[in-house]
């Protein structure tokens, strides 16, 4: 008999630290003792590689090229302390269509009963934000994710593309989709940087999972072809993935959220743009700027 | 019982994911046999296959999965099918409006038109997206025909853009009070169209069987196509009552499926998923055994009713019957038959049924064609491998060909066997066989064949026909057939599969 199994999508712009994020997260559930299955939803396949020793693992479409008949066990992998990694895998850049390949990938794996058998906790997809066409949405349709948590640097594209990832959530909200668990504020290493995004959560009805700051423990871990969690589990940097693990281990209630409309995003945009150049000429100190910040709410 | 079919996703899992279908490949029915899952444990099982189909670099033509939806979803009464594509995809609306009227009529029900409706998605529909559309033809197809369920079918074009169609569903079966059913056809996701059949079946069983049924202990599900009513007076002699499925169904007919006694079929390929279904998600039977044809078959059919219905005596009363009734009349009808060679080119498992009743008439029959393969069926029981059944108690069939109604093919095979009459059910086979002057058994009432009485019709359609050679001849005497001189003079229908580089010569 399957325990109660959370369904959990992590999306976030292509670049972010999304795959970096959601692998440290994974890493860790399991060393909390958790049964996790990471599922990287983007053609470069890549979202587990620092789960296994930097390598690449044959994915759920490779397979799907070389046999007539898909055995999706083949495509389920284990790595750092048993994780299970899969990818979806997906068309060279340029041609066939990445969004049907994402939409195969789950499918089947759904089909073949994978997460019951395997008996998990938690499965996570590791989803490219820019949800571009239906496949990239898949994951937070009916019965396929429960909570959505975006990864976003307080770069305004970033936020973008979370302020978008929320409209999708909005449409399929009512017809049984995921709903929004909060922003993994990424790469936040001065308080501008902080104040950006929870203004921007304010603003929108959600909030901040954890702020993660960027940090050069994270770069050499993925150098070595490892999560920081294991590369170097007695850092600061690893208690804060732990932290972050433990908070959405303990999530239980997502929202609809309520995304900016395009000219609400560019003015707010805009405004904190004014702000930043502001600090870059000297003309407004950090902060003062922080505090200034508040008007916004 | 652990549970085959998954039916807790809305996309049904195609024919060759869950049996190892193929759709090309040449050999011995018993090199078949034993290649199949059945015997090698092989396909079906997920982990490999044992049987190797042919890879061809050319298709002429085929069938979509769409298709069998627009066919059987398309004929429940009282029910409405969105066809969510561009208007293309509903060509088809012609051919399968006049079956569905002649079926009626066959059964004595009142004569309609079929309710299909396409959402006519054009450049922007698939660029934005084509829910919308999609909402707003359910919604006039509620208005229009108050229809007691709505299916819907995907299509190529919806299902790459990933337009959502199980969340409109879902919202709509709420909002208007009746189940409104996804269906995931989309062409591309099978090789074979019969995956159309099980995305129609897996949706009626996720959506429209009574989850609360109250048992009828006299009525059996027959599922079926169009054919004429010729169960019903044969489970009568069981006092055992029809309840037809799911071509001319009404949605009601659907829903009592669960109530059943038992399921059987005409046709494993087209019976497969759903029989396995109704077991697995409601507990009716499904009769495990070979299909209703020649008497070995018949035979082992109407026990395995009656051991399921605890109807037993009935049945040997009735076998017994039939034989002494039948057994004179196929003697004098197999001295007319005499030194006859016939050639089936039908569906799959429905082939098996066919060569063997010819076998029982005496016709020769070593050469076939089928349009696919299932090396194993949904149950997984061996009772149901009919296959093995025709070659165990009729002899092998030496020259057993699986290709997907590839015209050229065919040529090939009719040139080769030169029968005097082939047997079909589906279009565009027959054409090609009078320009080579041979004579079609037409069976698109898939039910002449069925049971004792099913070898005396044959028996008396093939005299009907032959009678006619004489004109088959003349047309080919007439006419030019469209093939270049190499492949007419081509000796192996199945050469571009083994020497694909041909393909590419002057």
């Amino acid at each position: 008999m399957s325990k109660q199994l959370k369904k959990i999508a992590i999306y976030g712009k292509g670049g972010i630290g999304k795959s970096t994020t959601t692998s440290n997260i994974s890493a860790a559930l399991v060393e909390a003792g958790y049964k996790v299955l990471q599922f990287g939803c983007d053609p470069k396949s890549d979202s587990t590689n620092t789960l296994r020793d930097g390598k690449y693992i044959p994915t759920v479409l490779d397979l799907l090229r070389q046999k007539p008949k898909v055995d999706a066990h083949e495509a389920i992998f284990q790595g750092f302390q048993g994780v299970y990694c899969v990818e979806a895998g997906g068309p060279a850049p340029g041609v066939g269509c990445a969004g049907r390949g994402i939409i195969t990938a789950v499918e089947l794996l759904k089909q073949q009963n994978i997460f019951d058998e395997l008996d998990l906790d938690y499965v996570i997809y590791d989803v490219l934000g820019d949800v571009v066409c239906g496949g990239f949405a898949v994951p937070i349709r009916e019965g396929i994710a429960e909570h959505v948590f975006t990864v976003s640097s307080s770069d305004f594209m970033s936020v973008y593309a979370s302020n978008n990832l929320m409209k999708g959530i909005k449409k399929y909200s009512n017809t049984g989709g995921a709903l929004f668990g909060g922003i993994i504020a990424n790469s936040i290493n001065s308080p501008y940087q902080q104040a950006i995004i929870d203004d921007f959560v304010s603003k929108t009805g959600t909030q901040v999972v954890e702020y993660v700051p960027r940090s050069i423990t994270v770069t050499s871990s993925e150098l070595s072809g490892r999560t920081t969690i294991e590369a170097a589990p007695k850092s600061a940097q690893a208690e804060i993935y732990r932290n972050l693990a433990r908070k959405i281990a303990a999530h239980t209630e997502s929202r609809v959220p309520t995304p900016l409309e395009t000219e609400e995003l560019r003015e707010w945009s805009a405004k904190w743009a004014d702000q930043l150049l502001a600090i870059e000429a000297g003309v407004v100190k950090d902060k003062k700027q922080v505090s200034k910040s508040k008007i916004y709410e | 019982m652990s549970k085959i079919l998954n039916l807790k996703t809305p996309v049904v899992e195609s024919r060759e994911q869950r049996l190892g279908t193929i759709v090309n490949w040449e050999g011995k029915a018993s090199e078949l046999v034993k290649a199949s899952a059945y015997s090698s444990g092989g396909c079906g099982s997920g982990s490999g296959c044992g049987l190797c189909e042919l890879n061809s670099p050319f298709t002429q033509g085929s069938v979509c999965s769409e298709q069998m939806v627009e066919c059987q979803a398309g004929h429940v009464r009282e029910a409405v099918l969105i066809q969510h594509s561009p208007i293309g995809c509903a060509a088809g609306q012609v051919a399968y409006n006049s079956l569905y009227r002649n079926g009626l009529r066959n059964r004595n029900k009142p004569v309609e038109n079929i309710r299909v409706i396409s959402t006519n998605l054009q450049e922007k529909d698939m660029v934005f997206g084509g829910v919308d559309k999609l909402r707003q033809s359910i919604l006039d197809a509620w208005t229009r025909y108050k229809p007691k369920a709505i299916f819907i079918g995907s299509s190529c074009a919806t299902a790459i853009i990933g337009d959502d169609i199980d969340s409109t569903a879902s919202e709509l079966t709420d909002e208007l009070g009746i189940p409104v059913i996804p269906m995931h056809c989309e062409g591309f996701r099978s090789k074979h169209w019969s995956t159309g059949f099980d995305s129609t079946q897996h949706g009626i069983l996720r959506q429209i069987v009574n989850r609360n049924p109250k048992k009828q202990e006299d009525l059996v599900n027959v599922i079926n196509l169009w054919g004429s009513d010729v169960f019903t007076p044969l489970l009568a002699e069981l006092n055992l009552r029809v309840n037809y499925v799911i071509d001319l169904a009404t949605v009601d007919d659907l829903a009592q499926m669960s109530e059943a006694a038992c399921t059987i079929g005409f046709c494993n390929t087209l019976s497969s998923y759903l029989a396995t279904g109704l077991e697995q998600e409601f507990g009716v039977p499904e009769v495990k055994a070979p299909m209703p044809y020649g008497f070995a078959g018949t035979d082992a059919w109407l026990r395995e009713i009656g051991k399921v219905t605890h109807r037993e005596e009935l049945v040997e009363k009735y076998i017994a019957k039939k034989h002494a009734e039948v057994k004179p009349k196929i003697e004098e009808l197999k001295k007319k038959l005499k030194g006859l060679r016939g050639f089936s080119a039908t569906g799959s498992a429905y082939s098996h049924g066919l060569i063997s009743v010819l076998r029982e008439l005496g016709v020769e029959s070593n050469g076939s064609l089928v349009f696919h393969h299932d090396p194993i069926y949904d149950s997984g029981d061996p009772r149901q491998d009919s296959l093995a059944h025709l070659v165990d108690n009729y002899g092998d069939v030496q020259s057993f060909n699986v290709s997907n109604r590839q015209q050229y093919q065919f040529y090939g095979l009719l040139k080769k066997f030169k029968p005097d009459f082939i047997m079909i059910r589906h279009n565009g086979l027959a054409p090609l066989a009078s320009r080579v002057g041979i004579p079609a058994v037409p069976l698109g009432d898939e039910h002449l064949a069925v049971g004792y009485d099913g070898m005396i019709h044959i028996a008396e359609i093939i005299l009907d026909v032959i009678a006619h050679t004489k004109f088959h001849k003349n047309l080919a005497a007439h006419v030019k057939l469209p093939y270049t001189k190499w492949w007419l003079a081509q000796d192996d229908p199945y050469i571009l599969s083994k020497k694909p580089e041909l393909i590419y010569q002057d």
